[in-house]
């Protein structure tokens, strides 16, 4: 064993020596690893693009393949005060011209005509005060059925529009569709309640409308649970791509021929 | 540093007797386990350009989308008995077929099948004794109104068929050709030994792709020889020169290269190398990516094709039935097609086992009206009429011209029934279809589409006859493209090629030659990047998705008319002023 000169004398304090470790290296990987934490970071405080685009969803066929939906629009005759008791379900009829459009109005297209439309919004809850409303279809006076009526006593009587529609895939299908989006990460909701209004561009005054004519609405026709009369529950199958119309109160679905989706022009006393 | 006492270093030399000094290695192995690290603070600059770039990149899902302008002449009129198929026609004899019908009331009504019957979506789903009661040939369902006559899918081609049968014949010389595709590209000797010219020349019934001082190597040989230098292209004919090629005549006896003589060609870049310059013949196969019920198909709004249609009305005496009413011959919609699925490209390999560069609209007839026979499918050198007839190749008999798809078959709703009515089923996805006929070169990394798909449809003569010299089973019909290609990305016009050894990132698809012990490929050009020579692609990149999109002109062409291409006119070059 060799030995050297330095003495280590024996004191009451400890020694320490200081070794300086300069550490420019690190196990690989730890680094990479850094890189794409960066990476991860950066993702995360922009955020990732969300998929805003949408799917058609059709009217789901019924058993005997039809797949038409169809919506009549009730409007009020104002023959008796609404407040009256003898108002009843015969009051509201499927013409605009309870609406005040004459049938020459109608038969000519008249801008006040052509300028009315039926919205109809999409809500998440029937709930006034915490609903969001999603998406609207706007269903022009130009489709629909007709009805028979006279613009002038000198010429046989005239087809002319009615607020009846029967939407599908070919013919009158403005609105048949509803666009809604395809992935379900970004918003996910199946079931929407439909509420409907009336534009009538000859007053420039929205109509509410109901799902049942106001003398049967109860407790009240004019004091009533909005979220039961206001609206038709519709469900999308995102699978499908298909949509069907239920009633609110019923939970049956509605839209077919033989029971289309009705409503009714709501009358504020 | 202590020493080790008990090692000695001894000389070479003075290790034994007759030993000699040698050279001592001592190796050090050069492992590192650690690497520097940033000493500071990371900065990263974030770039809203770049971000969309990185998310475009790496981005592998796909939404195509493609407008269809169906182009179709309605030429064949025929004549019908079946009372829901007389009832409709666009007749064309209306005056003699009433003064007929007075005395013979079951007379067939001549006439074109309307628009209506070819069209991408029907509308006339309201029509009584036709699409809706009493007595009509089937009950319309408005869903179906754009699958009844045509399907929609997305394909892409994955494998090659090497032993697809093919049949081709000459017009002129009724030369006929029945080859494996992977033989190559027929050809029958246009200019002989036989007679005395420089050349001997080839003619093909497709374009040969070939090059002057390229080769040929031929399926017969001359003595033992087989590769020829390709010399000369054409006669003074218009396009000859994509047909025709020809060898100098060096002296050649015999017959081997006799006038009228057939046989099939490979192209080859090098003689010196053919192994690996010899291109490969096959016939593309196509995935189905989406099923028919995907596909949406509606009117491209108020976008029409260039022709007018054309409708007529037909006046009560001058029907069949008594009824006014407008019929209509030609139409002139456009359409837009989109698919409800999205296309997910990353695990998909193209035929050539390469990433995946472009898919198809593949669009297929189902003739569920039964107005048709069963699909034939053939190639662009099966189109040409023989002796003013339909080539044998589209028999009905001819199992190889066979689509390969089911069909079903049903009863009218007329009283009493009449049929079967036949359509065909729709794919589904997975199923395999054929495709173009293509050129495959490894050197060169390229693909040549040699000769495009067909699909052909003939009238069902019991219920629709047709006068024609063509035999019933081989009658006169219409053809159009199925298979409508839509690019995803390009590959760069240059090859990289990197030596075999040293080189990182070769992709996986390369191709080694041996000739130059090097790999060989071509780049994949990212989403965005056009190069000086305008390869690339750069469509709309938003919801993290890619949606590439296409004008595609669909022709529906009846059998025998003149074809002629349609030139589309190329967008305007955008300069930086704009």
């Amino acid at each position: 064993m060799s030995v050297n000169k330095i003495k280590i004398l024996l004191s009451e304090t400890d020694k320490y020596v200081e070794v300086p470790v300069e550490m420019k290296w690190d196990f690989t990987g730890r680094d990479d690893s850094i890189e794409e934490y960066q990476k991860k970071m950066v993702k995360e405080i922009l955020g990732i693009a969300n998929d805003f685009e949408t799917s058609r969803f059709s009217h789901n066929s019924f058993i005997n393949e039809k797949t038409d939906i169809n919506y009549e629009f009730y409007f009020y005759d104002n023959a008796l005060p609404i407040t009256a008791t003898t108002v009843t379900s015969a009051n509201w009829d499927i013409t605009y011209q309870n609406e005040g459009f004459t049938p020459s109005d109608i038969y000519y297209f008249v801008k006040p005509f052509t300028k009315s439309f039926f919205k109809l919004d999409f809500y998440d809850t029937p709930e006034d005060k915490s609903q969001t409303n999603y998406f609207t279809i706007i269903l022009p006076v130009q489709q629909g059925d007709f009805e028979s009526a006279s613009i002038t006593p000198l010429l046989p009587p005239v087809d002319i529009r009615k607020p009846k529609f029967s939407l599908d895939y070919i013919g009158d299908k403005e609105g048949f569709f509803i666009y809604w989006l395809r992935e379900r990460d970004f918003i996910d909701l199946s079931e929407f309640y439909m509420s409907a209004k009336f534009f009538n561009g000859r007053t420039g005054v929205f109509n509410v409308m109901t799902n049942t004519p106001q003398p049967n609405i109860t407790p009240n026709k004019f004091n009533f649970l909005s979220s039961e009369y206001f609206y038709y529950k519709i469900n999308l199958d995102y699978t499908t791509k298909t949509y069907e119309a239920l009633s609110t109160s019923t939970n049956v679905r509605d839209g077919d021929q033989v029971t289309p989706i009705k409503w009714y022009e709501y009358i504020n006393p | 540093m202590g020493i080790d006492n008990s090692t000695n270093v001894v000389l070479g030399n003075l290790r034994y007797k007759s030993s000699q000094d040698q050279g001592v290695f001592v190796n050090v192995p050069l492992e590192q386990n650690v690497k520097e690290i940033i000493e500071f603070d990371r900065n990263v600059d974030l770039n809203l350009e770049t971000v969309f770039d990185d998310e475009r990149q790496e981005s592998t899902i796909f939404r195509p989308v493609c407008k269809y302008s169906l182009i179709f002449k309605n030429e064949y009129t025929g004549s019908t008995t079946y009372t829901p198929f007389k009832n409709n026609l666009y007749y064309t004899n209306g005056i003699n077929n009433a003064i007929s019908m007075i005395t013979l009331p079951n007379t067939p009504w001549d006439g074109n099948p309307q628009y209506f019957e070819f069209d991408f979506v029907r509308t006339d789903n309201n029509v009584p004794g036709y699409t809706s009661p009493p007595n009509n040939h089937i009950n319309f369902v408005n869903k179906s109104a754009s699958t009844y006559n045509w399907s929609h899918y997305i394909t892409y081609p994955f494998d090659n068929d090497y032993l697809k049968p093919l049949y081709a014949i000459d017009p002129e010389t009724s030369a006929s050709w029945s080859w494996s595709a992977m033989d190559g590209i027929p050809f029958y000797v246009l200019e002989g030994t036989d007679l005395n010219g420089d050349y001997i020349k080839f003619k093909c019934p497709m374009e040969h792709g070939l090059t002057e001082d390229e080769f040929v190597e031929l399926s017969f040989p001359y003595g033992t020889e087989t590769i020829f230098q390709v010399t000369s292209l054409g006669t003074p004919g218009y396009n000859s020169e994509l047909y025709i090629f020809g060898i100098t005549n060096i002296g050649y006896t015999g017959t081997t290269f006799q006038t009228g003589a057939i046989g099939t060609f490979k192209r080859i870049v090098n003689s010196s190398n053919p192994t690996e310059t010899r291109s490969e013949y096959y016939v593309r196969r196509h995935k189905v990516l989406t099923d028919s019920e995907c596909s949406i198909i509606v009117k491209a709004g108020f976008d029409q094709t260039n022709f007018s249609s054309k409708s007529k009305f037909e006046k009560a005496v001058l029907t069949p039935n008594g009824i006014d009413r407008s019929s209509i011959k030609e139409g002139n919609q456009s359409y837009s097609l989109s698919f409800n699925c999205d296309v997910d490209i990353k695990p998909l390999l193209d035929n050539q086992k390469r990433p995946i560069s472009e898919l198809f609209f593949t669009t297929l007839w189902k003739g569920f009206f039964g107005w048709t026979k069963k699909l034939k499918q053939g190639f662009d050198f099966n189109l040409p009429l023989v002796n003013s007839l339909p080539n044998l190749w589209w028999d009905q008999t001819n199992f190889l011209s066979n689509f390969p798809i089911t069909q079903s078959q049903y009863f009218s709703n007329t009283l009493p029934p009449v049929g079967p009515f036949s359509y065909n089923d729709n794919l589904n996805v997975g199923d395999i279809i054929d495709g173009d006929f293509c050129e495959w070169n490894d050197f060169f990394q390229t693909e040549r589409v040699v000769s495009r798909m067909n699909h052909k449809f003939i009238y069902n003569d019991t219920y629709f006859n047709i006068p024609t010299d063509a035999p019933a089973q081989n009658q006169f019909g219409y053809y159009y493209k199925p298979h409508n290609s839509i690019r995803l990305r390009e590959y760069s016009d240059y090859i990289e090629e990197a030596p075999a050894t040293g080189v990182v990132n070769v992709p996986d698809y390369a191709f080694f030659s041996n000739l130059s012990n090097s790999f060989r490929w071509r780049d994949l050009y990212p989403y965005g990047y056009i190069d000086t020579s305008g390869i690339g692609v750069d469509y709309p990149f938003l919801n993290g998705k890619h949606y590439p999109y296409k004008n595609i002109v669909f022709r529906l062409f009846p059998e025998g008319i003149g074809v002629q291409n349609i030139n589309e006119i190329v967008d305007p070059t955008i300069d930086e002023c704009e």
